[in-house]
């Protein structure tokens, strides 16, 4: 287990969190552990049955959910975009 | 026996250059101190400064100023005023007094390096008033700022700011350090004086005077106004120096110096006091949004300042009319959900009417910064407190030190720039604080911003540790402003949970 930052920005947010995961966390986790601390204290609930997904910020495709953060070569600090499908 | 007119003796008293002959002109002004651009002295020598003026006039006016400025303060009983102020006010007051009065008279430190090592004569004499002018602003700011001590300890900031590592001071410290304090004489001159000074400081403190005096703050708005005054005669020192070096072949260096330090000063101008017009000051006398004013007095005017001189508009500046609109409203959230870094009682400023005023003046902002603030209220009017304060901390940017922002809600825009140099990630909040970091990779490099320090172990991992760092002991730690109370304003009932 190592402790792993890295720069999140839901989607309604207004700017980055720095997020602290594992980096053996899957993208799933990082989603997970940045709606956990952030739905309900900056950004509204999302509607019911909302897919979210994570992409590296300025990418058009998703990192797949079940990859590990080492997995997917992501580097301290790297920014993410976490926002609803469709 | 009649005195000479001033214009009669004045071209003959400045001309003090000199042939030295104990040491050599390399020694006398040393590149690192006393850029020429190497252009030749006889060239400098033609400084011409647009506003003239002698020492004795000068002491004649600053004694006046003076005295109008502590009459009105003695008169006013300002400790009066401050008790009946509202939490709106003293939240800009306590801002504005811990932002600037260090940072003004650091100012003279700025200044007596263009006194000294300026090439041109001229140049050297309005850069001597300059100095003598910082002075009395950092001594007559603080001590405005001073009376207010016995009622809020906030005000002990004023002068304990610049000592600490808080994390805005840091930021203001970053910018003010990179344009003023570690630049020759001539660079110095032109991006105090044209990134800050001409474009900025001057045209703030009119629309701060402005605004303290329809406040009823008249000792403090006298206060600005006789500080705004020097404001616009040493401000005139950077453009004869820009129009020497445009002449002389160094446009695109002259260009570049305009370029940097205007986009440094506008990120800090757009955090602090856009803040302080759209959000601290009270709304029955808010008029001109931060937006508008920009647009008129700083993209206009300052615009036509900079192509008058011969430079073209920064390379930026169509991004700059977008973060007028953007930038400033997410540091705002920023600044009140992490209220406890701040030294003073930040303002939400998001009431009803407010936020009507807030739409008015930004179409748009219910829907994009508003989305976030609904949270925020509904938190409050739930009387869930502790969920008013995100838990994870904002990402900084490694330029301007300010939160990376973009837009939220329903127009959400995520912003971020990055440069990966020698194995460590630099994260800036937009194209021209990227830019200039890329200008110079070795000059900003190993600077950590708060968050690296938090993250590579030069902070402790606790809550209390950070603040402790910032120089933040537990009753120097911002806490709302209106104790919550601005959500009376929501009439509807919240049923509880």
């Amino acid at each position: 287990m190592a402790e792993f930052p890295i720069a999140c920005n839901l989607q309604g947010d207004y700017g980055f969190k720095v997020i602290v995961v594992d980096e053996d966390d899957t993208i799933a986790d990082v989603i997970q552990k940045t709606s956990d601390q952030l739905v309900g204290v900056l950004v509204a609930p999302f509607p019911p049955d909302t897919v979210l997904k994570a992409r590296i910020h300025g990418a058009e495709e998703p990192l797949d959910d079940d990859v590990t953060l080492k997995g997917a070569n992501i580097l301290q600090m790297a920014a993410l975009d976490i926002y609803a499908e469709g | 026996m009649a005195l000479l007119k001033m214009e009669e003796w004045y071209d003959l008293a400045r001309e003090t250059n000199w042939t030295p002959s104990y040491a050599s002109e390399e020694e006398l002004y040393p590149e690192t101190m006393s850029e020429d651009f190497g252009i030749p002295l006889n060239v400098w020598e033609t400084f011409d400064e647009p506003y003239k003026v002698s020492y004795r006039d000068y002491v004649r006016a600053q004694r006046d100023k003076d005295v109008a400025a502590y009459s009105v303060k003695a008169a006013l009983a300002r400790a009066e005023f401050f008790k009946n102020a509202s939490p709106h006010w003293k939240a800009l007051l306590a801002l504005h007094f811990s932002a600037v009065c260090w940072a003004e008279f650091h100012s003279a430190s700025c200044f007596g390096r263009m006194t000294r090592f300026g090439r041109a004569p001229g140049m050297r004499n309005m850069a001597t008033f300059g100095t003598l002018d910082e002075i009395r602003h950092g001594q007559i700011q603080i001590y405005f700022a001073y009376e207010f001590l016995k009622h809020d300890a906030v005000f002990d900031w004023c002068h304990k700011s610049s000592k600490t590592e808080n994390w805005i001071i840091i930021s203001l410290r970053h910018a003010l350090d990179d344009i003023a304090h570690t630049r020759d004489g001539t660079t110095a001159g032109v991006m105090l004086n044209m990134g800050l000074e001409q474009s900025f400081t001057n045209l703030q403190f009119v629309a701060l005077s402005a605004d303290a005096a329809k406040c009823g703050d008249h000792s403090f708005a006298t206060m600005l106004q006789s500080i705004q005054t020097d404001e616009a005669r040493h401000a005139q020192i950077g453009e004869p120096l820009v129009r020497i070096l445009c002449e002389n072949g160094r446009k695109k260096e002259a260009q570049q110096m305009v370029d940097i330090s205007f986009w440094r000063m506008w990120k800090q101008f757009s955090a602090l006091s856009g803040i302080g017009m759209d959000y601290y000051t009270p709304l029955e006398h808010r008029e001109n949004s931060l937006k508008e004013f920009m647009e008129e007095w700083v993209i206009g005017q300052f615009g036509r300042t900079v192509e008058a001189m011969g430079l073209a508009l920064p390379w930026y500046w169509d991004y700059l009319k977008h973060d007028i609109a953007t930038f400033h409203h997410a540091q705002q959230i920023g600044v009140y959900v992490y209220r406890a870094t701040q030294w003073w009682r930040p303002i939400a400023s998001v009431s009803p009417a407010e936020r009507e005023w807030l739409e008015e003046k930004y179409p748009g902002w219910n829907d994009t910064f508003g989305k976030c603030w609904d949270v925020v209220t509904e938190n409050i009017r739930n009387g869930h407190y502790d969920k008013t304060v995100p838990a994870p901390p904002p990402l900084i940017c490694n330029m301007c030190h300010l939160e990376v922002s973009g837009v939220a809600g329903g127009e959400w825009q995520p912003v971020d720039y990055h440069v990966d140099l020698d194995g460590r990630r630099y994260h800036f909040c937009c194209e021209p604080c990227k830019w200039i970091f890329e200008l110079e990779p070795a000059r900003y490099k190993g600077h950590r911003s708060i968050i690296d320090r938090a993250f590579d172990g030069t902070i402790g991992p606790e809550l209390d540790d950070f603040l402790n760092y910032m120089g933040q002991s537990e009753p120097e730690r911002g806490v709302c402003g209106y104790d919550y109370q601005w959500i009376d304003g929501y009439d509807t009932p919240v049923a509880a949970e």
